[in-house]
């Protein structure tokens, strides 16, 4: 007891005494708090609490029934989860590769200084990500509507196509999705190749230019290679990022968006589960899937592109 | 050990934080039943009602109570109900909830206040028998909510289709012509081969002509599948789709679609089979269709409800007594009836279709027909359904099928498929 009592008396003292270094350290966790009290409630709760549930079965009112790895089973079991997952990866494919090619391609014409209106133009580019992405699929909705009059239907009639089915065909659904994600994120992949590009130093190219390298050989091998970072994270991004594709398909369908399988993406099974069948069990045993393949695809991805580029060590990155 | 004490101190301060959050909003207890206090009443309701107006109107007599009605849509209203039941917390005092829905609740009683410990027995003979019962738990002991209003299912028929297709136009010689399953079949044959129009827009509606008029449907009242195995009608109800549609009667405007809504404009198909609600709905988007729709009774065997809802009272709230002092004024005859004039709600109180001014009730859209008699003949031959806490969901499996029917899928496998669909939802 006593001993208890010293320590406390010791404690204050050492209290009222705080080295300027504890100081700044209270401080700094002070600064950084709020934000991991936030994190921590709505963020990492939520988190593990899902973690927990995908071995319940729950229907969001009752008891909570512990299944094991049965929510797990009935999931793998599902033919509409595996065309969840090709759908999603087929869609990230389609959204986002073109995207990042086309994105390092508009930056590098953006960086180029004979091009006047640089601004107006990274601008311009950059509009689609800040626009509200329920707009956007709203109007995509429109343009891309089944009727044979829609806007869409009338350009690709110029070509001598048929009129497409465009929220209920298999591929007319995936390729007007597809464009809708392309066309949003393009800018803001752009914007960050651009930053890119202008970190690299001006020197190396007209050393290049005296060595007798063209423009051509000058993008791959100087631009390219010290992009390497930047494309690391846009990869890394675009692969997390497609394969958490919701929004987009679900307002662009509309009302028939949990009704049919066409365009039936990972994430918007787990919220069918859970908010159209009450079933909270099997959505979050989606969601640790989803987990696991996200981390699987981004690993995979990183380490790919982290290797491109590097068999010739002619620049140091 | 520095760090240590600084992540300590983070630790506490994030747990005062998350208190603090979980502590906010809530008020003081004050008693029941002393009059003098000020007691605030929070009203979930959705879609198109007058009860702000009437809520308004109760403050006026009831000075120390507040009430504040929030509405939402449909979807989002029931999804942020069903998140505040589950979690326990944020339920208003009194909330609607649609017919549909009431079933998810039903193993999830205590967190609702049983009405009849509030004396709800005083008002049971005001309502008609059937929608009062569904309210009730299987035991019969325990009444989620109060009746509000009723969706009886009546004919709408477009008169020039009909005219074209030689049949008669006047309400009750149509409902003379049309009084059975195969009569109906009959005149759809006539509208068929005269005008090449379909008698009825979509599969959804073919299918519901039976489907909203069975008892059971899907599940027993002990929550047990009677799909699979015969034992309910649902499998007569795809039939008799299946069957309207093999024979060309049934058209493809999905409701609430534009296409849809152009249909009902310029009568691009004969009959709508639909509750009072939908006139609203026809008055602001089918303009053209003014004076050319009528309302007649459907054959009995198709005497259905569709829609509808009640008005309950989550178990959290600290003044019961005075959200069911409300919820009773609100529902009772006389409003209701303001209820139906002002916004269409049809009344579930049966002592209103005797009051002068429903039985008065023109409608100008029906080219001054009183719908609101047949509405309410329909009313009174409404079986007692029990719809199942999965209701919705398993419904739109069938739906699913019968739409691959009309693309050209075969009924009896895409029936299995459905089935087997269905056990498989079961099991989540």
């Amino acid at each position: 007891m006593e001993n208890v009592h010293k320590q406390a008396r010791a404690s204050t003292v050492k209290a009222k005494k705080l080295s300027e270094k504890k100081k700044d350290m209270i401080s700094g966790y002070l600064y950084v708090a709020p934000f991991f009290i936030v994190f921590g409630i709505i963020g990492l709760y939520p988190a593990i609490f899902s973690i927990v549930l995908a071995f319940q079965k729950w229907n969001g009112l009752g008891e909570m029934e512990f299944v094991g790895m049965n929510n797990f089973a009935i999931v793998l079991q599902d033919p509409l989860f595996w065309k969840s997952l090709y759908n999603t990866v087929l869609m990230g494919l389609m959204g986002t590769a073109p995207q990042l090619i086309v994105g390092i391609i508009l930056a590098y014409f953006l960086n180029m200084a004979v091009i006047r209106f640089t601004n107006f133009f990274r601008v311009t580019i950059f509009m689609p990500y800040i626009t509200s992405m329920v707009a956007v699929a709203l109007v995509f909705g429109v343009f891309f509507s089944s009727n044979e009059s829609a806007l869409a239907n009338y350009v690709i009639g110029w070509f001598g196509f048929d009129p497409v089915s465009w929220k209920t065909s298999e591929w007319g659904a995936k390729i007007a999705i597809s464009l809708m994600v392309f066309w949003r994120w393009v800018g803001y992949n752009t914007i960050i190749y651009l930053a890119g590009l202008q970190s690299i130093p001006k020197d190396l190219y007209e050393a290049a230019t005296i060595d007798g390298a063209n423009k051509v050989q000058q993008f791959f091998h100087i631009t390219i290679p010290l992009l390497k970072p930047f494309i690391v994270l846009t990869v890394f991004m675009s692969t997390v990022g497609a394969l958490q594709l919701f929004a987009e398909p679900t307002v662009f369908l509309g009302s028939s968006a949990f009704s049919r399988d066409e365009a039936m993406t990972v994430v918007m099974y787990l919220y069918r589960d859970a908010f159209n069948l009450g079933s909270f069990g099997t959505a979050s045993a989606t969601a640790v899937l989803l987990l696991i393949i996200i981390v699987g695809a981004a690993a995979l991805n990183t380490w790919l592109t982290s290797g491109a580029g590097s068999k010739k060590r002619g620049v140091k990155s | 050990m520095n760090f240590r004490k600084g992540l300590l101190a983070v630790l506490l301060l994030s747990l005062s934080a998350f208190l603090f959050a979980c502590s906010g909003g809530e008020d003081s207890a004050s008693g029941e039943g002393q009059k003098d206090k000020e007691i605030t009443l929070d009203f979930w309701v959705f879609g198109a009602t007058n009860y702000e107006a009437l809520a308004k109107e109760y403050e006026k007599e009831n000075p120390n109570v507040k009430i504040n009605v929030k509405t939402s849509e449909l979807g989002d209203h029931h999804n942020s109900l069903f998140t505040a039941i589950s979690a326990g917390t944020g339920a208003p005092d009194l909330a609607m909830i649609e017919v549909d829905q009431l079933d998810r609740y039903r193993e999830a009683q205590d967190r609702f206040v049983n009405l009849y410990d509030l004396g709800a027995e005083e008002v049971q003979d005001q309502y008609l028998d059937w929608k009062w019962n569904g309210a009730e738990n299987g035991e019969g002991d325990f009444l989620f909510g109060l009746p509000t209003d009723i969706g009886p299912k009546a004919m709408y028929y477009h008169t020039d289709v009909f005219e074209n297709a030689s049949l008669p136009t006047d309400p009750d010689k149509v409902s003379e012509v049309i009084s059975t399953p195969d009569e109906f079949k009959d005149a759809a044959k006539k509208v068929l081969d005269e005008t090449g129009q379909p008698m009825v827009d979509s599969m959804e509606m073919a299918f519901r002509a039976h489907m909203d008029a069975l008892e059971d449907s899907y599940f027993n009242r002990d929550g047990e599948l009677l799909i699979g195995n015969g034992e309910s009608g649902v499998k007569e109800a795809y039939d008799f789709a299946v069957d309207l549609d093999s024979e060309g009667y049934v058209g493809n405007f999905e409701m609430w679609t534009p296409e849809w809504a152009n249909a009902l404009n310029k009568g691009g198909f004969a009959v709508e089979m639909a509750p009072a609600w939908l006139k609203g709905y026809m008055t602001e988007n089918a303009p053209e269709g003014k004076g050319k729709w009528r309302v007649t009774t459907l054959p009995e065997q198709f005497a259905g409800n569709w829609g509808g809802s009640y008005v309950a009272i989550p178990a959290e709230t600290e003044h019961e007594k005075a959200a069911y002092e409300f919820s009773k004024w609100l529902l009772s005859p006389e409003n209701q009836l303001k209820s139906f004039v002002e916004s269409g709600l049809f009344p579930s109180a049966p002592s209103v279709y005797e009051m002068e001014e429903f039985k008065n009730n023109s409608d100008e859209y029906f080219g001054g027909q009183n719908t609101a008699k047949y509405f309410a003949e329909a009313a009174k031959q409404i079986p007692e359904v029990y719809k199942g806490p999965k209701y919705v969901t398993v419904n739109n499996e069938i739906l699913t099928a019968l739409r691959n029917v009309q693309e050209g899928g075969d009924p009896e496998k895409e029936w299995e498929a459905a089935v087997k669909r269905i056990e498989d939802l079961m099991k989540r």
